[in-house]
């Protein structure tokens, strides 16, 4: 496997969806949109998840999605019936899986070697340092609901 | 035969168990390990037949694990499943005596071809 100097939007795009359709199937396609830079993700219920990979490259991979995306994804991942209850704790840890998983295969096309964070879930946009650049964004919707995922590097490193 | 799936998700840890079914490795005995320090001692208890580990971890890690079990004389095949796939990593878990290593994310027919031989 080589490895690339920077991931791209397109990289960042096919590992998406490689995930994506793993876990929640082709039936319904994951539809990446255009938002400018710079344009904070625009659901109004949000959950976001951070992963850190350091070493041969250093950056962190970050997945913004709505609450009912978050939701369904957990319906799906744990084989849940419509109607059954989801507690937020096992919400965190199917999307901490979901970033876990993107953030891996990032970091296999990355220079290596180097080590992956555990994965941080939280309630709300995603914040970043005020030294962090993008450099790579996917923004999608899937079956109506909104998903962004994002690379950051900083400027320091 | 009694499979131990260690992985600090318990989504990961269900979707693991679901895939083998897809599979069609039915009837085996599945515990389930939260980190890699709790898989070794459910290892060393239990005598399982074959680990499928996460590598990325709290308490101890997948390939600590690993290390920690042919450390105190266990030989049981063990495999990887995570997100991670890179050369180097697959160094590694080859070089400390894993069978394999299934990056996420995965198919029931990934599982197939690497435990065909095995289950």
């Amino acid at each position: 496997m080589s490895s690339i100097a920077a991931p791209e939007a397109a990289d960042v795009q096919a590992v998406t969806e490689q995930v994506w359709s793993s876990f929640l199937g082709d039936e319904e396609p994951l539809i990446p949109r255009f938002m400018e830079p710079g344009h904070p993700f625009d659901a109004e219920e949000v959950w976001s998840s951070a992963i850190s990979i350091g070493g041969g490259w250093s950056g962190t991979v970050t997945v913004e999605l709505s609450a009912n995306l978050a939701l369904e994804l957990t319906r799906v991942m744990l084989a849940l019936e419509a109607g059954d209850p989801i507690s937020d704790e096992d919400l965190a840890d199917a999307v901490g899986e979901l970033v876990n998983m993107v953030g891996g295969n990032i970091k296999s096309l990355m220079p290596g070697p180097s080590v992956l964070t555990l994965p941080i879930v939280a309630a709300g946009r995603a914040a970043h340092a005020s030294d962090a650049i993008e450099v790579a964004r996917l923004d999608a919707v899937w079956a109506g609901e909104p998903v962004r995922v994002s690379v950051h590097t900083r400027a320091s490193e | 035969m009694k499979i131990i799936v260690a992985d600090d998700s318990r989504v990961m840890r269900q979707i693991v168990v679901r895939t083998l079914r897809q599979a069609g490795f039915t009837g085996h005995d599945v515990l389930e390990a939260e980190n890699g320090k709790q898989c070794l001692d459910m290892v060393l208890a239990e005598q399982p037949g074959l680990v499928l580990s996460d590598w990325n971890m709290p308490e101890m890690n997948g390939i600590d694990c690993l290390q920690s079990l042919r450390a105190a004389g266990s030989q049981v095949p063990f495999g990887f499943v995570t997100s991670e796939g890179s050369d180097d990593m697959r160094a590694r878990a080859a070089s400390a005596g894993a069978l394999f290593l299934i990056a996420k994310p995965f198919s029931a027919e990934t599982f197939q071809e690497h435990l065909g031989g095995i289950l």
